[in-house]
C-alpha cells in the first residue's frame, strides 16, 4: 500500500508571531520555521503503518517556497521513502492546497492520505476535507487511532463527550489530532541517509490548477495584549473583586 | 641450591608458564589495541607522565585517600611485593647456583638489610592478605560487591566470580610468601643457626627443630613459593589482579591537550561530523570503544570506590560505575581469543554491562572519574553509550525528546520563546545588550536558566543589580544566545549540542575577539560555566571564563563590595560542574566570609566529594529512575543536618533541585539562596546600616 502524506512549513510553535507593520500579514523574515506539528504526527503515523508491514511506500509532499525541501527532509529522515515538492512562492488556500493535491494523488495513485487536521499558522481546518470531497473518498477526520485490515480503515475519532469509531473502505483520506502518537526523534544516520533519498520538485504549471485565492485578506493585527494581573491579600478580597468589579459571580 | 633433575624440571615449567603467560598478555594488547583512536593525547609529555604514575604508584595517595586503613594494608602488600621481585630473583640464583656465589652478600650491611626486608616484608604481606581475607569474607565489607539488586551484573560475576577470583589470588600470595618463610627457616634450621636480620624465619627455625634434615623444608618452600609463580602466572592475566600492572600504566594515560595541559574531568571527548563516512556515533559494541576505554577494566580492581561515591547508586538505582567496568572484564574475558584473532564482539555493551535505566541514572556528576584510584574514566563510556542510544538508535527517555525538540527549536530546553529572553531584566533593571555597549568589559551569560526560570531569574537580577553597583562595565549577548547544550551534550545528543554551540562560538567570537580585546565571559551557572571554558575550546572559541562567584569574591577584595556579614548559619553546596569538574571551591567560600568563618559550616561531603544534586547529565530534564529516594533528597539532608539556615547554591539548577526536595518543603527547613542573592541582600543590609538609600 502507498501512503501520500502532504506536510506543510509553518512559523515553529515556539515563535512568537509578529505581524508586519502594514497589517497585511505575518512577518517571516528571520523567523524559524518548521514542520506543522499537526502533520509530523501525519508521517510519524504513516511510518508506523509502514513498520507493522501496513504499507510499502511513504511519499511525502509540500506546496510552497524551495525553503519546504528541508521541511521535507525532516520528514524524510523520520523514515519517509521520497518526497515531491510542488515549488511556488504564491500564497496557497485551502481550496487551491486540495485541488493540487488531487492532482498529486492522481499521479502517484496512493491508497491513503494523512494529513494534519489543521496547520497551526491559519488554523483553516479545511484542506482535509476538500481533498475528500474533490477526490470523493471517505474521510476520517481527528483521528486519535487508526487501524488498517483487509482493505478498510478504522479511525477513532474525538468528539465532544466521546469517542466515535468510523470504519472507511480504502482509498480514503485521514486527518490526525494531537494524540494520535507522539513523533519519534530522528536519529543521525536517518538525517544522513535522507540527503541521499530522492526528492522531486514539480511547478505548479505541471499541474494545471487553478489556485487562483477566493478570499482576500483584509488585515492582519496582533492580540490585545493582556492586562497585568494584580496580587490580593485574602480570600475575602478576591470575592469581592470578583463579584464586584469582575462581575462573573 | 637446587638438585640438578629439579633445575631441569624447573626450566621446562618456566617455559611452559611463560608461553602461556605471554599469550595472555598477547592477547590483552591486541584487544586494547583494537580501540577506537584518541581524540586527545594520552602519550604526550612522557617524562611527566612516567614521573606522575610512578609518585601515585609509589606514595599509594589515591588508595590512601578514601579508605585510610584499607589504604594502610594494601600498602603492606605493595611494598611488600615491590619488594619481593627482588627476593624471587635472589631466591631464583640462590635455587640455581652455589651458595658460594652470594657468600660476599652474607653479612654485609646490604645482605643484612636485604635479609631483614625479605623476611619483614613477607610478614606484613601476609598481615596484609590476613587483612583482605577477613574484610571480603568474615566481615564482608558492604563496599565490596554489594551492589543495588537492580544491578547488571555479567553472570560470571552473579556466580561469585569475584570471590573466587580473590580467594586464588589470596591462596597463592598466602602460599608464597608463607612458603618462602617456612623455606628461609628450613634453611637456618638445617645450618643450624640464628639469624637477628630473619626474625620471622629464626621463629620459624625454632619451631621446626635444628638438624641437617631440614634442608628438605628448603627444597619444599623453594618449590612452593617459586613453582607457584609459574603456575600462577598464566591465570593472572585473566584475573583482576592484574591491574598492580595495568593501574600504574593507566595512572600515566590521562588525557592531554597538544600543549601537555591536562583535560579536566569536565570536558568531553567530541565526535567529528565532518567526517562523512562515520555511521555509528557513539559506543554499541566494546571494539567501539577507544583504547583507554578499553584499558580500563583491566587497570580496575573492583575496589568499588566509585560505586561507593555514584549519586545513583547511592540513591537506590540501577548504576554502579564499578559494575559497568567489571562487566567489561568479565566479557572481554569470555571472548577474549575472538576479540584478539579480529572477531567482533557478539553482542551489544547494553546487554552485558549496562541496563538502560542505568544508563540514563547517571548525572555525569564525575563523582566515580574523581573517586578512581587508578584513574579510569567511567563517566566517558557512559556518554558514549548515550550517544549510540540518541544519535545512531533514537532510542531515550521520552521526557528527552520534548527537551531536545525545544533545544532545536526554540534554542532553550524549556521551549519558550527566543523573543522572551530579555524578559527577565523587567523595567527597573539597566542591563545593556552588546549593541548597547560595544565597550564592555566583561559578558554576563545570563544562560536559559537565569532568562526563563523563575527562580534563576532572580539570581540573574540580582547579579546584574551587584554589577551595576559595583560599577562592573558589562554587557549581555541577549537574544543572541542560546543554550550551550550542556543538556543535549551530557544526555548524548552531540549532534545537537555541536549545533547549538557552533552558533553560540560564532556569536561569542564576534562579540569578544574580533577587536581583539581581554574581555572576560562571567556566568551565573556552572554548566554554561562548563560548556564556556571546556567544551568550546574543542570547536575554536577560547574564552576567559568567570563562575559569578570568583568575580563577585574579585570585587569584594578590590573593596567595590562589602565583606558578606553572615547574620544566620550557612552551608554551601559545591556544585559538580564548578567544583569537581573545574576545580572552584575558594571562590564560593571566599564571598561567603572564607574558610574559618563561624557561620560558615561545612557538610559531610563537601569539595571534591561534593554529592551530585541530582540534576546534571540532563536528569533536570527528565524522571529520575527508580531508587530508593532522590538524589536531592539526599543531600538536602545532610545540609539541614549541619543546622544551616541557609543553604548556598552556585548553580541555578542546584537550587532548583534542592528547593525542590521533599524535606525543603518542611516547615523551618533551610532556605535555598543562590551566592548572587545573598551578596545582594547583604549589600542591601550594609547600605542600610550606613544609612543609604
Amino acid at each position: 500500500m502507498k501512503l501520500l502524506v502532504p506536510i506543510k512549513r509553518v512559523v515553529d510553535f515556539t515563535v512568537k508571531v509578529r505581524v508586519k507593520p502594514d497589517g497585511s500579514g505575518v512577518d517571516l523574515e528571520n523567523v524559524k520555521m518548521s514542520m506543522n506539528p499537526f502533520d509530523e504526527i501525519a508521517v510519524e503515523e504513516a511510518i508506523r503503518l509502514k513498520e507493522r508491514g501496513l504499507a510499502n511506500e511513504i511519499i511525502v509532499v509540500s506546496l510552497g517556497p524551495a525553503a519546504c525541501q528541508e521541511t521535507l527532509r525532516t520528514a524524510l529522515a523520520m523514515g519517509a521513502d521520497r518526497a515531491v515538492l510542488v515549488e511556488t512562492d504564491a500564497e496557497l488556500e485551502p481550496l487551491a492546497v486540495a485541488k493540487l493535491l488531487k492532482q498529486i494523488v492522481a499521479k502517484e495513485e496512493p491508497q491513503l492520505v494523512i494529513l494534519g487536521k489543521q496547520a497551526i499558522d491559519d488554523d483553516s481546518n479545511q484542506t482535509g476535507q476538500m481533498l475528500a470531497a474533490l477526490l470523493d473518498w471517505p474521510q476520517g477526520t481527528f483521528a486519535s487511532k487508526l487501524e488498517i485490515a483487509e482493505g478498510k480503515a478504522t479511525v477513532t475519532r474525538e468528539i465532544d463527550g466521546g469517542l466515535e469509531t468510523l470504519e472507511l473502505p480504502l482509498p480514503a483520506v485521514i486527518t490526525t489530532d494531537l494524540r494520535l502518537n507522539e513523533p519519534r526523534y530522528t536519529s543521525l544516520p536517518n538525517i544522513i541517509k535522507a540527503k541521499k533519498r530522492p526528492l522531486d520538485t514539480l511547478k505548479i504549471s505541471d499541474l494545471q490548477t487553478d489556485i487562483a485565492p477566493r478570499s482576500k485578506t483584509q488585515k492582519v493585527g496582533a492580540p490585545q495584549p493582556r492586562k497585568a494581573g494584580i496580587r490580593v491579600n485574602s480570600v475575602e478580597e478576591l470575592v469581592t473583586k470578583l463579584r464586584e468589579e469582575a462581575k462573573v459571580i | 641450591m637446587l638438585t640438578l633433575p629439579e633445575k631441569a624440571l624447573f626450566f621446562i615449567l618456566a617455559v611452559i608458564s611463560s608461553y602461556y603467560t605471554y599469550r595472555g598478555f598477547r592477547q590483552i594488547i591486541d584487544i586494547i589495541r583494537k580501540g577506537q583512536p584518541e581524540y586527545y593525547s594520552r602519550f604526550n609529555r612522557p617524562a611527566e607522565r612516567v614521573r606522575e604514575a610512578l609518585l601515585r604508584t609509589i606514595t599509594q595517595i589515591t588508595v590512601f585517600r578514601d579508605r585510610p586503613v584499607v589504604g594502610f594494608f594494601h600498602s603492606f602488600i605493595f611494598y611488600g611485593f615491590t619488594f619481593y621481585a627482588l627476593v624471587n630473583l635472589a631466591d631464583l640464583i640462590e635455587g640455581f647456583f652455589p651458595p658460594g656465589w652470594f657468600a660476599w652478600l652474607g653479612n654485609s650491611v646490604v645482605g643484612n638489610f636485604f635479609r631483614l626486608g625479605a623476611d619483614v616484608f613477607g610478614a606484613l604481606v601476609l598481615i596484609g592478605v590476613i587483612f583482605f581475607v577477613w574484610r571480603r569474607f568474615v566481615k564482608k565489607d558492604a563496599a565490596l560487591e554489594r551492589f543495588n539488586q537492580a544491578v547488571l551484573l555479567h553472570p560470571d560475576v552473579r556466580t561469585g566470580g569475584i570471590r573466587f577470583d580473590s580467594l586464588i589470588v589470596a591462596g597463592f600470595i598466602f602460599l608464597h610468601v608463607g612458603f618462602r618463610l617456612f623455606g628461609a627457616g628450613s634453611l637456618l634450621a638445617a645450618e643450624g643457626r640464628m639469624d637477628y636480620w630473619q626474625p620471622t624465619a629464626t621463629i620459624i627455625a625454632r619451631l621446626v627443630g635444628f638438624g641437617p634434615h631440614r634442608i628438605v623444608g628448603w627444597h619444599i618452600g623453594w618449590w612452593i613459593s617459586l613453582g607457584l609463580i609459574l603456575a600462577f602466572l598464566p591465570y593472572f592475566v585473566r584475573s583482576k589482579h592484574i591491574h598492580i600492572f595495568a593501574a600504574p600504566v593507566r595512572l600515566g594515560l590521562g588525557r592531554r591537550g597538544n600543549t601537555g595541559e591536562k583535560v579536566g574531568s569536565g570536558v568531553l571527548d567530541p565526535i567529528n561530523f565532518e567526517d562523512e563516512n562515520i555511521e555509528q556515533f557513539g559506543v554499541a559494541q566494546l571494539e567501539q570503544f577507544r583504547f583507554t576505554q578499553l584499558f580500563d577494566p583491566y587497570a580496575c580492581i573492583q575496589c568499588n570506590r566509585c560505586t561507593n561515591m555514584c549519586p545513583a547508586h547511592v540513591t537506590g538505582k540501577a548504576l554502579a560505575p564499578s559494575a559497568l567496568e567489571i562487566n567489561k572484564r568479565y566479557e572481554l574475558n569470555s571472548i577474549r581469543s575472538k576479540l584478539a584473532a579480529g572477531e567482533s564482539s557478539p553482542r551489544p555493551v547494553m546487554e552485558f554491562a549496562l541496563s538502560d535505566s542505568a544508563l540514563w541514572a547517571c548525572t555525569a556528576c564525575g563523582a566515580c572519574v574523581h573517586a578512581c584510584p587508578v584513574g579510569c574514566e567511567q563517566l566517558s563510556d557512559i556518554i558514549d553509550l548515550r550517544r549510540d542510544a540518541v544519535l545512531t538508535k533514537a532510542q531515550f527517555p521520552q521526557e528527552l525528546n520534548n527537551t531536545f525538540r525545544n533545544l532545536e527549536r526554540a534554542g532553550n530546553p524549556w521551549g519558550l520563546a527566543q523573543d522572551a529572553r530579555e524578559d527577565w531584566i523587567g523595567s527597573d533593571l539597566h542591563v545593556p545588550r552588546i549593541s548597547q555597549n560595544a565597550d564592555f568589559e566583561v559578558l554576563y551569560w545570563v544562560g536559559c536558566a537565569g532568562a526563563y526560570d523563575p527562580s534563576a531569574q532572580k539570581v540573574a537580577r540580582a547579579f546584574a543589580a551587584i554589577l551595576a553597583h559595583a560599577k562592573v562595565n558589562f554587557a549581555i549577548l541577549g537574544k543572541k544566545e542560546k543554550c550551550t547544550g550542556d543538556p543535549a551534550r551530557r544526555g548524548g545528543n552531540e549532534y545537537l549540542y555541536y549545533n547549538l554551540a557552533t552558533e553560540n562560538v560564532e556569536a561569542l567570537n564576534s562579540a569578544l575577539l574580533n577587536d581583539g580585546t581581554t574581555k572576560r565571559v562571567v556566568t551565573t551557572c556552572p554548566h554554561c560555566f562548563n560548556a564556556l571554558a571546556n567544551d568550546y575550546p574543542q570547536l575554536g572559541g577560547s574564552y576567559r571564563v568567570l563562575h559569578h562567584s570568583q568575580l563577585i569574591a574579585e570585587l569584594i577584595r578590590e573593596g567595590r563590595l562589602p565583606e558578606m556579614i553572615l547574620s544566620d548559619k550557612i552551608t554551601y553546596h559545591d556544585p559538580c560542574y564548578l567544583g569537581r569538574h573545574n576545580g572552584v571551591y575558594d571562590a564560593p567560600r571566599r564571598v561567603l566570609g572564607g574558610d574559618g568563618t563561624e557561620s560558615l559550616v561545612e557538610m559531610p561531603r563537601n569539595r571534591e566529594n561534593s554529592f551530585c544534586c541530582g540534576a546534571g547529565g540532563a536528569q533536570f530534564w527528565k524522571e529520575e529512575e527508580p531508587g530508593t529516594m532522590r538524589v536531592t533528597e539526599n543531600r538536602f539532608r545532610e545540609a539541614e543536618s549541619t543546622g544551616a539556615k541557609v543553604v548556598a547554591a552556585g548553580c541555578p539548577f542546584c537550587k532548583s533541585m534542592l528547593s525542590s526536595s521533599e524535606s525543603a518543603g518542611k516547615t523551618g527547613a533551610p532556605a535555598v539562596l543562590d551566592i548572587a542573592e545573598l551578596v545582594m541582600e547583604n549589600l542591601r543590609q550594609t547600605r542600610q546600616r550606613l544609612g543609604l538609600p
